[in-house]
């Protein structure tokens, strides 16, 4: 079966770990108790598991704080069932408006550093970055443990500040000052927000280990004959991913603590001159203050724009895998496919300012902003049309796994064309900050990354647990996720037309939106109906666990590295010599004895 | 077996679904008003006795009613002198053409898109109004009584010979709808109880996070009117608050909603006003001797109402234009506030400092941590106005100045200064008319000549 | 069976993708019927806003149908069972070099028509006419959860006594280039008039001078579109645009009725 690549030599080992290729045959120095092997493991295996059930456990938290919102804008200031009384006892149920805020910040706040970061690069990242390039674990398997564990804290932070006087914080998952940054601006500018402000940096933290990691395991850690054009785009997208946060977070993590020292310190980095806030004036305390509250934006942004794209990127290497194996044909243009996601990581960085266009800043910037911003609709072609090409004259076998990922081509056409409107700086005037920019990131986020990750999960589930998920159980949980997710999303894009703002909690005291809460109802019961539908994948996720059919190492007859591991794989991986011949998408292979040629195998010359 | 079990579960899972999208059915949630409870706990008969409290609660009840349906006791004999306390607000509107044109025409523009489907007959195209219960239950009685000649059959003929038809009946409604209490009830809840507190105690689940913090209607106490004497507000006085808000507080302007409503609110706070004064009242007179009887709810019941019914007897009128604001009227001014109460001026320096900027000697009191402002009745800090600002939480008009000096500001040391004794050129006097208009002169050139920060920031003084 | 079950599972996928680009273009479509499309334009540069978003949506449409329908078509045709082995390509240059540049030369267009229509709003204030940036027909103050605006006095000024200060109103004059300054006292707020298709933070600490000319006397909602606080929902205006002599009388009006003792 496989080739014999020459043994490595055990004398080099520059990282303190095995090289390159060395396979684990042996197990028995590797007799663990229970809680190194399940809880502090350093096993990347287990540690991708654990970001896995958290961030689904958060998943869920952010799911219900979305119902809360969506039932306010459904019928404003009526009791809540089931969550009204448990966020809001004092009312009987009814939402406060700070409460509104506190939702929305939150809910913003815990997708996006506890779901979305979380499962696609720790829980994906550290489950395939070594499987994929033929690894036996991390470059740093202590510090990937404490990748986790990093985000424990800020976990503990973020529900702490729940509790905090005067509630979460709620000035935005953007936190704009001076709103964040003086205690006196809003309720969940107490305590909350340094809670806020602390969990932010765990996370960060958290995700600089990771992508330290990835980045090191993925340039040194390579199987034999691996190059990096060889590399599955997941693994593309994972490095892309990883690069930006190592890129960015720094300046995300300076931010937090130039807000912090705001607030702790009274710095004044962000808070200007001469405001006065709810019967405060900064100054009179002896703050001190004459700074700015763009520089806040200005920083946050250039964080959370290539953020954005964390958030996309490791999904968009995701489905072209899926969409590969799963038709059964080699990915159409590789190389435009690893080189888009560079282009679209490299844009990322400066097209901040395109969320600045109303903020004050020199209109005459917003032109450049606005170039650079439309630039990147050409990379996102390219892998859409990629994405076609890979089906043309495919065998599509249609699984639960390909249909998230041809789900997610679709959904990210609808999310990446309204984004021209977005970047044209006139339209903006009119749409920026309205439910066509809810619209546009969730259709990117939510039917993109999370149908993505779903997808993923599907698809590397036997590889996981050495069972396969429910194909009919499966199938029932796309049809009404997808049903649903564009029954709450696509008409959010005429709301946003019609003007409506975001963040309102009542909008409909105005004449202009007064028309607009049967649309808001229909949207809502979408959503409550898309978090129920849930309970389809929760059933088949952990009955699949114990119930579900055993598979082999290669259920899906894919060319990856991954699969040819046993599943699910043991400590150290592989027990098998690998050399890699060719890419990843050896399919529908001509002369080939079956349609697939693994990597560890010769192509048919 | 197992496909079964899936199957079935999918089928549990899709009909537990459709139930409950069945039941979705939006409720605002009965609430009470509760007691007062700081000036319970402060009656140490009535703190113990949970029998009294329950007694006491119920009385308000009956009085009152609750949220959901809240109303004034009206008395037999009012009844028959023609006076309901229940279509107070009602009839004053009435009585002022000018007022009640201005309510139609804010009715006709607030449901112009219900007009304009009546008119055009399409009934079922009428949304239901957001704070309208009562109008839309009369509207939808209406629509269930029209009969099958259509809406233009007659509705009924009235005493001169004129005949209404169902439709015009309908236009008639919605254009010259005004809220019950009911109504005004849920448009608070919507709007204000979020500060202001269910009973108006100015103790909403927002109110903690605000300075300076939202009214407390229950002493019946209200700053900013027109009015001498300390008079309890008019109607229109808290019309003004409603419409203008009060500029450098959290509390907003509320003219995006129609004058019906706003007049429908104002009915509404003064409700919750005169149910919290009789509250404090009755709890502070509680003794357990005498009891709750009749006599005496009543009686305080009574005291309370008139005191409200007075109130635009202590308006504030100026005849004649404003003066002419000479050097010499600045002059005099000038020499009133700055001159200290004990060698006979007007004092105001005392507090608002000789700058004008609310620094005065007397704007502090001793309190736990070294000095405080001194406190207003409702036992907040409060800092004298900096007159340097501009800002003038009543209105910055002339006339706005001259009743604010004229009157003080109820529940603050700002005293009334109209009549107030000051000694000049060796003469003892009272403050008169002019003397007021030549503070508000001075008052004025504070706010033109300081250097108001851009954006109207300034400078306010450290506390300590 | 198998076989049935695959094929109504492959119509079943076919139809959900197709619904997209059906739907979603009907929804459209039919979202001037429902209400939700744009508001009526009354200010001189809205119709160029809205010709750049059609233009846009044209563009986009196009794209979008195009590419899904494509999609629908490639999964409905080949997820057919076929024991033969799908077509063995690894790309095509030629094809990547093509869609690459088309999008490449329609965004460029993109960005070059739009920058006329910016510069108008945002760059090129009137220099002639009754209001300029420095001689602005008002002062529009946002708080917490108010606006304000302030016309100045009869001699132009913007502080002193005889400012006039109104709360939630504010009148303009119709068929007139209005500038004004917009601040903040507190935090970020945005200025927002839909029908004006107009938008601009107020920060604190900025004066910023905006500017539009109204095409149609009538009153139209102001919305605060930055969160500004638990309030943000409440805090509302709106904008009256009066005939310009009305506009004349209206002022004059205002500024008697300072000295008006009623």
């Amino acid at each position: 079966m496989s080739t014999h690549a020459p043994a490595a030599p055990h004398a080099a080992r520059p990282l303190g770990i095995d090289p390159p290729g060395t396979v684990h045959t042996t197990h028995e120095h590797h007799e663990l108790g229970f809680v190194r092997k399940y809880i502090f493991s350093t096993d990347h295996k287990v540690i991708g598991l654990q970001f896995l059930f958290t961030g689904l456990v958060m998943l869920l938290f952010g799911g219900l704080m979305a119902m809360a919102i969506r039932w306010q804008l459904a019928y404003p200031w009526t009791e809540m069932p089931v969550l009204g009384r448990l966020l809001f006892p004092e009312t009987g149920g009814v939402t406060t408006p700070e409460g509104y805020t506190m939702l929305f910040t939150m809910h913003g706040t815990l997708m996006i550093f506890f779901v979305i970061i979380p499962l696609l690069t720790g829980t994906f990242g550290n489950y395939l970055i070594p499987l994929m390039i033929g690894a036996p674990d991390m470059a740093f398997p202590r510090l990937n443990m404490l990748g986790y564990w990093f985000w424990w804290p800020g976990i503990a932070c973020i529900l702490i500040s729940f509790g905090a006087e005067g509630g979460g914080p709620a000035a935005g998952w953007t936190s704009y000052p001076p709103l964040s940054t003086i205690e006196a601006a809003a309720p969940g500018s107490n305590w909350g927000q340094n809670w806020w402000l602390l969990s932010l940096t765990f996370v960060g933290v958290s995700s600089m280990m990771g992508a330290v990691n990835y980045v090191t395991t993925i340039v040194k850690m390579r199987a034999p004959g691996m190059t990096f054009f060889r590399l599955p785009l997941s693994i593309w997208g994972l490095l892309i991913a990883a690069l930006l946060q190592l890129f960015a977070l720094p300046v995300l993590t300076a931010a937090s603590f130039m807000q912090l020292f705001d607030r702790v310190f009274d710095a004044g980095f962000f808070t200007p001159t001469g405001v006065v806030i709810n019967g405060t004036s900064p100054e009179t305390l002896g703050n001190a203050a004459g700074g700015h509250p763009l520089l806040w934006q200005h920083l946050f942004w250039f964080y959370s724009h290539p953020a954005v794209y964390i958030l996309v990127v490791p999904a968009m290497g995701f489905v072209s895998d899926i969409l590969a194996v799963h038709a059964r044909k080699p990915i159409f243009g590789y190389k435009p496919m690893a080189y888009s996601m560079a282009g679209i990581a490299g844009l990322g960085f400066i097209v901040w300012g395109h969320h600045m266009f109303m903020s004050g800043m020199n209109p005459s910037v917003g032109l450049v902003f606005m170039t650079a911003t439309l630039m990147i609709a050409l990379p996102s072609a390219v892998k859409v049309f990629n994405w076609l090409g890979t089906l043309w004259g495919a065998r599509i076998q249609l699984t639960s796994a390909m249909l998230f990922a041809l789900s997610f081509v679709s959904m990210f056409i609808i999310g990446g064309l309204s984004g021209i409107w977005m970047a044209s700086t006139p339209v903006d005037i009119y749409i920026h900050d309205t439910y066509i920019i809810v619209a546009h990131f969730h259709y990117v986020v939510f039917a993109g990354s999370v149908m993505a990750i779903f997808g993923a999960i599907y698809h590397w589930f036997p590889k996981m647990f050495g069972r396969a998920m429910n194909e009919t159980l499966g199938k029932i949980h796309f049809v009404g996720t997808f049903v649903f997710l564009n029954g709450v999303f696509y008409m959010m894009h005429q709301l946003g037309l019609a003007g409506l703002m975001r963040r309102t909690a009542d909008p409909y005291a105005y004449e202009t939106y007064a028309h607009l809460q049967p649309v808001n109802e229909f949207i809502s019961l979408c959503a409550f109906a898309l978090l129920f539908w849930q309970v389809f994948f929760v059933l088949n996720f952990f009955g699949s666990m114990v119930w579900g059919k055993r598979v082999g190492r290669n259920p899906w007859n894919a060319a990856s590295l991954e699969w040819e591991a046993p599943s699910p794989p043991g400590h150290g991986n592989f027990d098998r010599q690998l050399a890699v011949h060719h890419g990843p998408y050896e399919y529908g292979v001509p002369d080939a004895p079956r349609d697939f040629v693994p990597q560890t195998q010769r192509l048919p010359t | 077996m197992i496909e079964r079990c899936h199957r079935s579960a999918a089928l549990l899972a899709a009909a537990a679904l459709s139930s409950l999208a069945c039941r979705f059915e939006p409720k605002v949630p009965e609430l009470r008003y509760s007691l007062n409870r700081p000036a319970v706990d402060k009656n140490p008969d009535l703190a113990g006795d949970l029998g009294a409290q329950a007694q006491l609660e119920g009385a308000l009840e009956l009085m009152f009613g609750t949220p959901a349906g809240p109303r004034y006791l009206a008395a037999a004999e009012w009844l028959e002198g023609g006076f309901d306390p229940n279509y107070w607000g009602e009839d004053h509107v009435k009585a002022d053409e000018a007022g009640w044109s201005a309510l139609v025409a804010s009715n006709r523009a607030a449901y112009r898109q219900q007009l304009a489907a009546i008119r055009a007959g399409e009934f079922d195209a009428l949304d239901r109004p957001r704070f309208a219960d009562d109008l839309w239950a009369r509207w939808q009685a209406l629509r269930a009584d029209i009969p099958a000649g259509g809406p233009d059959a007659e509705y009924l003929t009235t005493a001169d010979g004129q005949k209404v038809t169902w439709r015009e009946e309908a236009l008639f409604r919605f254009e010259n709808y005004y809220p019950t209490l009911a109504n005004s009830a849920s448009f608070y809840s919507n709007q204000c109880y979020h500060c202001h507190g269910a009973e108006g105690g100015g103790n909403g689940s927002t109110s903690s996070f605000l300075e300076p913090r939202p009214r407390d209607y229950r002493k019946g106490v209200f700053k900013f009117t027109a009015l001498k004497g300390k008079a309890r507000p008019r109607h229109e006085d808290l019309f003004r608050v409603l419409t203008e808000g009060i500029y450098t507080t959290a509390m907003p302007s509320f003219r995006r909603f129609t004058d019906a409503q706003l007049h429908g609110l104002v009915d509404y706070v003064r409700l919750l006003a005169i149910r919290g004064e009789t509250e404090g009242l009755l709890v502070s007179f509680y003794a357990p001797e005498e009891g709750l009887n009749f006599d005496n709810v009543r009686e305080n019941y009574d005291l309370v109402v008139e005191r409200w019914r007075e109130a635009s007897e202590f308006f504030i009128t100026y005849a004649g234009e404003v003066p002419e604001p000479t050097s010499e009227r600045i002059a005099h001014g000038r020499a009133l506030f700055t001159t200290a109460g004990e060698k006979g001026g007007a004092n105001c320096v005392s507090c608002h400092g000789p700058d004008g900027r609310g620094g005065g000697v007397s704007a502090w009191e001793p309190g736990k941590e070294g000095k405080e402002y001194a406190k207003d009745e409702w036992g907040n800090q409060i800092q004298p106005r900096d007159l340097t600002r501009g800002v003038f939480r009543f209105g910055r008009r002339p006339i706005d100045l001259f009743r604010r000096i004229y009157a003080g500001i109820n529940g603050t040391p700002m005293p009334e200064h109209f009549g107030m004794t000051i000694s000049e050129n060796g003469a003892q006097r009272t403050l008169n008319e002019s003397d007021l208009w030549d503070l508000v002169f001075f008052v004025r050139t504070l706010s033109t000549h300081s250097a108001v920060a851009s954006h109207d920031g300034g400078h306010e003084r450290e506390a300590k | 069976m198998a076989g049935l079950k695959h094929f109504l599972l492959r119509v079943l996928t076919t139809l959900l993708l197709l619904a997209v680009p059906v739907l979603g273009v009907w929804t459209f479509v039919k979202a001037e019927e429902w209400g939700l499309w744009f508001p009526p334009i009354v200010s001189s540069y809205g119709a160029g806003i809205d010709n750049l978003f059609y233009v846009i949506l044209w563009m986009v449409t196009v794209t979008f149908v195009g590419t899904e329908l494509l999609l629908v078509w490639f999964v409905f045709r080949y997820s057919k069972r076929d024991p033969t082995r799908a077509v063995y390509t690894h790309g095509n240059h030629t094809l990547e070099l093509v869609w690459t540049a088309i999008p490449a030369l329609l965004m460029i267009f993109v960005a070059f028509s739009q920058m006329e229509a910016w510069s108008d709003v945002k760059l090129n204030f009137p220099e002639e006419g009754p209001y300029t940036v420095e001689k602005p027909l008002m002062e529009v103050y946002a708080s917490q959860f108010d606006w304000r605006v302030r016309y100045p006095d009869a001699q132009g000024n913007f502080q002193g006594a005889d400012v006039i200060e109104v709360p939630y109103d504010i009148t303009v004059p119709a068929d007139t280039k209005v500038v004004f300054r917009l601040k903040s006292r507190d935090v970020l707020h945005s200025f927002f008039v839909p029908v004006f298709r107009l938008k601009q933070d107020a920060v604190p600490g900025m004066e910023i001078p905006v500017w539009f000319e109204a095409t149609q006397p009538g009153d139209y909602d102001l919305i605060c579109a930055e969160l500004c606080g638990w309030g943000h929902y409440k805090m509302a205006g709106r904008i009256h645009v009066l005939p310009k002599d009305e506009f004349d009388t209206w002022l004059a009006a205002k500024r008697a009725a300072l000295y008006a003792t009623e």
